[in-house]
């Protein structure tokens, strides 16, 4: 039951970080159609900024927000200078281009921040050993905790988001049906530069936090989580923010009961498969993802 | 002797001549020489139309007129050449939110409501132009017009009939307090008996609120029944034009759009 309870906390907390880039590639791709594939080195970038701040002295906390909002602009600037203007000639060409930023961002941040010494940045949440709880006989650590508290306070900002407010309402009428969204006279293209700007200060935070676990900013902080996050939102739905969490959630546990209750055959090197195997099934048996809305094409 | 007779056989058969613009009320849409498409493929060559104050005026056309494009010139989102006047000011480069905002709403063809969004969200995002008060109150109006759609407010919208469907369309368009109404096709894949009643709504709307419409349709015949004015689309030109009666009266037209 200990080793249950390790590895579900440890799964949720890594599931949460899951669950950011998961929502980060949700909230764009039901605005735009379009899959980030540069919202994993996007968040890297902006967790170098925040960095930048932490290490010329401006505390953790405010450091962070400067980098997520940090994001949000090199968001909105990735729609206006990037997506738009290609989108015109081709989705394809959408495609390669956030796959062309997603190699430029990374030899960008090698280039500047690659070398030693190391960008050492701190935890948002207490990070000491001792800082745990133990809770039913299982341990689970602050920052694990925090992080989890993390996803669910932008989750329900999110919500709140969508469900309570003009803009909110506009982004979902954009999800629902961008032709009657203009007809309306939604102006589309500020709700998809606000979709990709929330998109890219959510990638920043979960960056952020995956950084202060490591200790460090790196430039390959967020590849692997990257493909975690696209697999966690593929299994809740691609338009489905709430989807986005429970993947993500789900994809952490998998992995880590996999690998605590498996040592021998999955361990820690194979667990990715295990959570890969998991969504191919439920693929099959459901396309749309356990909480995406079956796209039906109209004539 | 000769004159005279071919006078009165041009204006008989030539309804352009009886009343190209609206008689009685001014001028609040007028399009001229306008021309659009689809990238390098041009629909409409030459359409010229008018749509008085308050007044219901019908584009005929079969499928591949340019009904459909014509819409979506006159709405703002295709590229289009020639002049659109609202109320006396240019919207040819408006945009579509600008153009909703100068008074125009589109009930675009295949109905176009937000299926994953509830009845009620479908009518508030209809006034997304509209600021401050009164969006309640509107809410609150169009579901009296239309019960069905207050008894399924909290459903989404994608689980409504074809029938509803169309109604939350037009009620939507109308939580932008247009004064003119685009409507396109709004028989289309509906029953006779819900098209009528549809027509009948949209007449009322057009008597009891002072809302002018334009309606484009292949389905002539309940259409001519509110109708004030119609002009016939043909390959993207208007071929003929004139009041209701007049076209209806005309055997060719007859023929061709009505089916006797």
């Amino acid at each position: 039951m200990d080793r249950f309870l390790d590895a579900v906390f440890l799964g949720l907390s890594s599931g949460a970080i899951y669950a950011l880039v998961a929502l980060s590639l949700v909230v764009v791709f039901r605005a735009s159609g379009h899959l980030n594939f540069a919202a994993g080195e996007m968040g890297t970038l902006s967790a170098f900024i925040a960095w930048a701040f932490y290490d010329a002295g401006v505390p953790l906390v405010i450091a962070a927000l400067l980098g997520m909002a940090f994001g949000a602009l090199l968001g909105g600037a990735t729609e206006v200078a990037i997506v738009r203007p290609l989108e015109k000639k081709s989705p394809l060409a959408v495609f390669v281009a956030l796959i062309a930023l997603f190699l430029g961002i990374n030899a960008l941040t090698t280039g500047i921040w690659g070398a030693p010494p190391a960008e050492e940045i701190g935890n948002l949440f207490p990070n000491d050993p001792e800082d745990f709880w133990r809770i039913g006989g299982g341990v689970w650590r602050d920052r694990d905790i925090g992080a989890l508290v993390v996803t669910l306070v932008i989750t329900g900002l999110l919500f709140f988001l969508f469900q309570r407010t003009r803009f909110g309402l506009a982004m979902r009428g954009v999800a629902s049906n961008a032709e009657s969204a203009r007809l309306v006279g939604v102006p589309t293209s500020r709700v998809l530069i606000g979709s990709w700007a929330i998109a890219g200060a959510i990638g920043a935070i979960a960056a952020i936090l995956v950084a202060g676990n490591q200790g460090q900013v790196t430039p390959i902080i967020m590849v692997t989580i990257f493909v975690y996050g696209s697999a966690a939102a593929t299994l809740g739905g691609l338009d489905s923010p709430g989807g986005a969490v429970i993947g993500g959630l789900l994809i952490g546990i998998i992995e880590n009961l996999a690998a605590e209750f498996s040592k021998d055959w999955v361990g820690q090197e194979m667990k990715l498969g295990v959570a890969l195997l998991v969504i191919f099934v439920v693929l099959l048996v459901k396309p749309s993802g356990l909480f995406g809305t079956a796209k039906v094409e109209r004539v | 002797m000769t004159t005279v007779d071919d006078d009165a056989y041009v204006s008989e058969l030539g309804p352009q001549a009886v009343a190209a613009e609206p008689a009685a009320a001014a001028t609040l849409l007028h399009v001229a020489n306008l021309r659009a498409g689809y990238g390098p493929v041009v629909v409409l060559h030459n359409v010229s139309l008018s749509v008085g104050e308050g007044e219901v005026v019908v584009v005929l056309g079969a499928n591949g007129a340019g009904k459909t494009t014509t819409m979506r010139a006159i709405s703002g989102t295709i590229p289009r050449e020639g002049e659109i006047d609202m109320a006396g000011r240019s919207i040819l480069k408006a945009s579509p939110d600008a153009i909703v905002r100068a008074g125009i709403a589109q009930v675009p063809q295949g109905r176009g409501t937000f299926p994953e969004l509830n009845v009620e969200d479908n009518l508030r995002i209809g006034a997304y132009t509209q600021r401050g008060g009164g969006i309640d109150d509107d809410i609150k109006r169009w579901f009296d017009t239309f019960p069905r759609l207050a008894e399924r407010k909290t459903q989404k919208a994608g689980s409504l009939s074809g029938g509803e469907q169309q109604m939350l369309a037009i009620a939507r368009a109308l939580m932008s307090r247009p004064r003119l109404l685009l409507c396109d096709e709004p028989s289309q894949g509906l029953a006779p008996r819900i098209t009528k009643e549809l027509f009948a709504i949209i007449g009322e709307l057009s008597r009891d609120q002072g809302i002018a419409v334009l309606l484009v349709e292949q389905n002539a015949n309940l259409a001519m029944h509110i109708a004030d004015r119609v002009y016939l689309l043909e390959t993207g030109h208007i071929v003929a034009s004139g009041d209701a009666e007049t076209i209806a009266a005309d055997d060719s037209i007859r023929k061709a759009y009505l089916g006797y």
